[in-house]
């Protein structure tokens, strides 16, 4: 009877993690003390959230079903990754990260992809809240049958 | 003489339907970011009324499939060949939406009239 209000907050968690991942992107534009590799600092990686639909009931005969009716059960994050693309490198002689050249290697974080990806939360964010809504009325509507 | 009318079973179908359909769409918009999601269509209308096709036919041989008896029950379905966006994903929010805003308007007429059937029901029995 609340599968369709558990997908909607499933997907509402999921958004939430997105908007709080780009948060962390954003707070750590300039880390350059990311993670200790080999006894060098290496700077903030930038992290992304995968997801993919979720299949409840772990069972064959769920599967059998699922495969036959392609039923889903909302979203589920499927793990965070980091964006592997190459840091920006800055000529910064000063900084104590900087290497022998006086070069500082900074995170591969661009505010903007990450200003995106926070209005994209945001969007989908308020349009599951919308269907919670409706549905909410939908089944309080129901309670009303018999009632008058 | 049965106490309900199959017009209270016909509501009730409808409900269901309806439910099916808000389940769906909520699937739907709560996969709206998730790459190659393809968006699902719930299908329940075929089951209202006396719509079904009943064919006269006959079966000659076990392995024969059946014609008319059993008839589909609600069902939802993949286009597979739809994308709307880069990563493979096919929900069209605007489109979803708008189903919903349609979804929720029909399951309150039905709402509405199952009420009504009720009502009449009682006042039937209250014998006034």
């Amino acid at each position: 009877m609340f599968d369709g209000m558990n997908a909607t907050a499933s997907a509402l968690t999921a958004q939430r993690l997105r908007m709080d991942t780009a948060s962390g992107n954003m707070a750590n534009a300039s880390a350059t003390r990311g993670r200790m590799v080999d006894g060098e600092w290496e700077p903030y990686r930038r992290k992304m959230v995968t997801m993919a639909p979720q299949e409840n009931r772990p069972s064959f005969a769920s599967h059998l079903q699922n495969a036959e009716r392609e039923n889903t059960e909302g979203v589920q994050v499927t793990g965070i990754v980091e964006d592997q693309t190459p840091f920006q490198t800055m000529h910064q002689p000063g900084h104590p990260d900087a290497d022998e050249d006086g070069n500082v290697e900074l995170p591969n974080v661009d505010p903007l992809k990450e200003m995106v990806d926070v209005m994209g939360a945001t969007r989908s964010y308020e349009a599951n809240v919308t269907v919670f809504d409706a549905h909410k009325a939908m089944k309080m509507n129901a309670m009303e049958i018999g009632r008058g | 003489m049965a106490l309900f009318s199959s017009t209270i079973d016909q509501l009730h179908n409808g409900l269901d339907g309806a439910e099916l359909r808000q389940n769906t769409i909520a699937n739907n918009i709560a996969n709206a970011d998730t790459p190659n999601y393809k968006a699902r269509k719930a299908s329940f209308e075929h089951m209202l009324g006396d719509a079904r096709q009943q064919f006269d036919s006959q079966k000659t041989d076990g392995r024969h499939v059946d014609f008319g008896e059993g008839h589909r029950e609600a069902y939802t379905s993949v286009d597979r060949s739809r994308s709307y966006n880069h990563n493979g994903n096919s929900v069209d929010m605007d489109k979803e939406m708008a189903e919903m805003a349609n979804n929720q308007i029909y399951q309150s007429a039905l709402v509405d009239r199952m009420d009504g059937q009720f009502g009449n029901l009682k006042t039937a029995l209250g014998g006034q």
